[in-house]
């Protein structure tokens, strides 16, 4: 069946032995000889000439190729070696691997199909009239092409291969044309053995009877073969969830299992600590709670980033790691106005981290025709005067791209009660859509999606009575608003010089 | 509202998590006392219906039962949910577990990350009969109940929708403000504060707003 020009598949380097699997990609037939050359380390075509060569001694070649055939489970050995070690010592979790799509693979088969009908044909004609051999030529080459297309489903049915779009047409009408040709195969064998002289009429009764005793037959299995379909079913559920498994097992591995072996390097680095691990955090609650937008489309992942960055790389004034809290309604795709929006939320960010006192909490809210980011500490409030050029810098930062843009930024300080800034920027009104899954209604994000929150540990609000209400009951009275827009030292009065800084 | 509580509540601790429970014991103040600890679905609902305490601390994620976790053991007491009230805890950041819990009848939802003086305040509110709302349950019920000019309730009894001094509260919250500094930012009592957090509640657990009925629907709560 295989005959001669070497090809070998440009395979990753092998390991010691692959195991026999028949590749799917690069065959030619069954990918019997295929597989025997990766799995020996044969080249391809000597392996092919040998099978040809064996047909000579009493058709072995043909016997072989076919039992291989049938035995040897289709697949990519490489996976399969990969796939023989346990998940655990895997550093990654298996892939879909993708099945190559050039569909290369029924052109070869059609091609030597026809190529098959044409010699045959071509051998009938030229022997047409020597000896009585030739009357079983045709029929019999007939039966075997329609056996070889029939059984060649086998490969198509082998469990874990993936439903491709058309494969299943495809695979019906390989499957039909198969038990067509075998069958008008049989029965001119059939007509070969019995002569010459069989009626139309007992031909077909012929038929019926059979047909009678396959529906019989099939009548007898259907429950047996419920039952497998039913198994392969369970199988296939269970390799699914094995897949799963295998997967957060590697997450784990990666992220957890190594910030967890750092911590216990730096134990006697508290600050770090408490960073790592709010880092680690931050990450695996990534992993397991929200929708991955692509990057690009969603001001709440960008959000999500900065507020990465700031915990990251920042620490309070006492050296110590510092937790953003934060809330975010509603999302949209990013343009320039969001973009200054977060450039100016990081400052704010990064100026409640260094200045403030935790908690530091984000609240983000997208509208229809604004985008409001509120950033609030539970300092002292600012203290214009004790950090006055850094202060002008923050001044530029945060208030100079928010008003580039057209929108307004205050600095709300409260006596005992810490200081807030609160950020608009005007953006263009864009479909609701913009967040995943969403469609329509007035909130911009999906239900489902929920409350976009990148913190894990949002305290409680009647937590908050016990941090900074001592002053509270003449807190209205001494509110003081001051809007930073000129940058020209309007002060508040709130300030106080006592704190941490 | 602390000072003037002297006896303190009892407390039901429900968690699979041995040591959490002794964590949340531990940190726990003298306001609050835990009188019986479950670790699973069918030991809370027995211990439950057995001891029938004022307040439940109810984790989210729960082996046993069915294996619906904390929602079921509150669909199970049902019965006793006039006496006794739930405090939802969860280390969760998903909205189906926060949103999960209230649908089905719990008055509050604290992370885990929460310490031991903010847990108590939370108990003495639940057992009040108050509702607490973390940051992140305002902002989900902002993002639920839409933040558009157009949606404002008229009405007290309109489910769909949040009247806008609710809206405002539920923003001042999920900026991370407590109750007594939502009061005194918009001039209004905390027991008004309250009032409105609690008509929330009740909006949460009975609108058929469409996105939250979808979203309920999508993980078969309804």
């Amino acid at each position: 069946m295989t005959i001669a020009a070497p090809q070998v598949r440009p395979g990753p380097p092998a390991p010691a032995r692959l195991p026999l699997r028949r590749p799917r990609s690069g065959r030619w037939v069954g990918g019997v000889a295929l597989g025997v050359s990766l799995h020996l380390g044969l080249p391809v075509a000597l392996v092919r000439v040998l099978l040809v060569a064996l047909t000579a001694l009493g058709g072995v070649g043909p016997a072989l190729y076919a039992f291989w055939w049938l035995t040897v489970p289709a697949g990519d050995p490489t996976d399969a070696a990969g796939a023989a070690r346990p998940a655990a010592l895997t550093r990654l979790a298996r892939r879909p691997t993708d099945e190559s799509p050039d569909g290369s693979g029924p052109r070869v088969q059609v091609a030597i199909g026809v190529l098959l009908l044409v010699g045959a044909i071509a051998l009938v004609a030229t022997r047409r009239s020597t000896g009585p051999g030739v009357g079983w030529v045709v029929p019999v080459l007939v039966l075997v092409a329609g056996l070889v297309l029939a059984w060649s489903q086998l490969d198509l049915a082998q469990r874990g291969l993936r439903e491709r779009p058309g494969g299943r047409t495809t695979s019906v009408l390989q499957l039909m044309g198969g038990v067509v040709l075998a069958g008008v195969g049989g029965l001119l064998v059939v007509n070969q053995v019995i002569g010459e002289g069989i009626e139309p009429q007992v031909l077909v009764q012929s038929i019926v009877a059979s047909l009678a005793v396959l529906a019989g037959v099939g009548l007898v299995l259907a429950p047996w073969w419920l039952r497998l379909v039913r198994e392969l079913g369970d199988e296939r559920a269970a390799r699914a969830r094995e897949g799963e498994r295998a997967d957060i097992a590697a997450h784990l591995h990666d992220s957890v299992l190594q910030t967890l072996a750092l911590i216990r390097a730096r134990a006697d680095d508290p600050a770090e600590v408490a960073r790592m691990a709010r880092a680690q955090e931050r990450e695996l609650r990534e992993w397991l709670y929200d929708d991955r937008p692509a990057p690009g489309t969603s001001v709440a992942a960008a959000l999500r980033a900065v507020i990465a960055e700031v915990e990251d790389s920042r620490s309070g004034p006492g050296g110590e790691a510092v937790t953003i809290d934060s809330v975010v309604v509603g999302d949209r795709a990013p343009d320039a106005g969001t973009e200054a929006l977060l450039q100016a939320t990081r400052e704010a960010l990064v100026n409640a981290v260094h200045h403030g006192r935790p908690p530091v909490s984000l609240y983000l809210e997208v509208g229809t025709d604004d985008v409001e980011v509120f950033v609030r500490d539970h300092g002292d409030g600012f203290d214009v005067d004790a950090i006055g050029p850094d202060r002008f810098g923050v001044r530029e930062s945060i208030m100079g791209r928010v008003h580039r843009r057209g929108g307004t930024a205050t600095v709300t300080c409260k006596p005992g009660r810490g200081t807030e800034v609160h950020l608009v920027v005007p953006v263009a009104p864009c479909e609701p859509s913009a967040g995943p899954g969403a469609n329509g209604g007035a909130t911009s994000a999906a239900v489902p999606a929920g409350t976009t929150s990148t913190t894990g540990t949002p305290d409680t609000v009647s937590a908050t009575d016990s941090t900074s209400s001592t002053s509270s009951t003449s807190g209205t009275s001494g509110t003081d608003t001051m809007d930073t827009t000129s940058g020209t030292g309007t002060s508040a009065t709130s300030r106080t010089s006592g704190g941490s800084r | 509202m602390s000072g003037s509580v002297t006896v303190p509540v009892d407390v039901v601790l429900v968690d699979d998590h041995h040591m959490f429970r002794t964590g949340v014991k531990a940190s726990l103040d003298q306001r609050v006392r835990v009188v019986g600890e479950a670790a699973n679905v069918d030991e809370a609902v027995a211990v439950v219906h057995q001891l029938l305490p004022p307040v439940v601390l109810l984790d989210v994620h729960l082996p046993g039962g069915d294996g619906g976790g904390g929602a079921e053991v509150l669909r199970r007491c049902a019965d006793v949910m006039a006496g006794t009230r739930f405090l939802a805890l969860s280390v969760s950041d998903a909205a189906e577990d926060v949103v999960g819990v209230i649908r089905v009848g719990a008055r509050g939802y604290v992370t885990k990350a929460i310490d031991g003086v903010a847990l108590c305040d939370a108990v003495l509110r639940v057992a009040g009969g108050d509702a607490v709302f973390s940051p992140r349950l305002a902002g989900f019920v902002l993002d639920a109940f839409g933040t558009g000019s157009g949606d404002v309730a008229i009405g007290d009894d309109e489910l769909d929708r949040l009247s806008a001094r609710e809206r405002e509260v539920m923003r001042l919250i999920a900026r991370g403000y407590s109750y007594r500094e939502v009061g005194a930012e918009l001039f209004i009592s905390v027991k008004t504060v309250e009032t409105h957090v609690s008509a929330v509640l009740r909006k949460l657990q009975l609108s058929s707003r469409h996105e939250l009925t979808r979203w309920a629907a999508a993980r078969r709560l309804l």
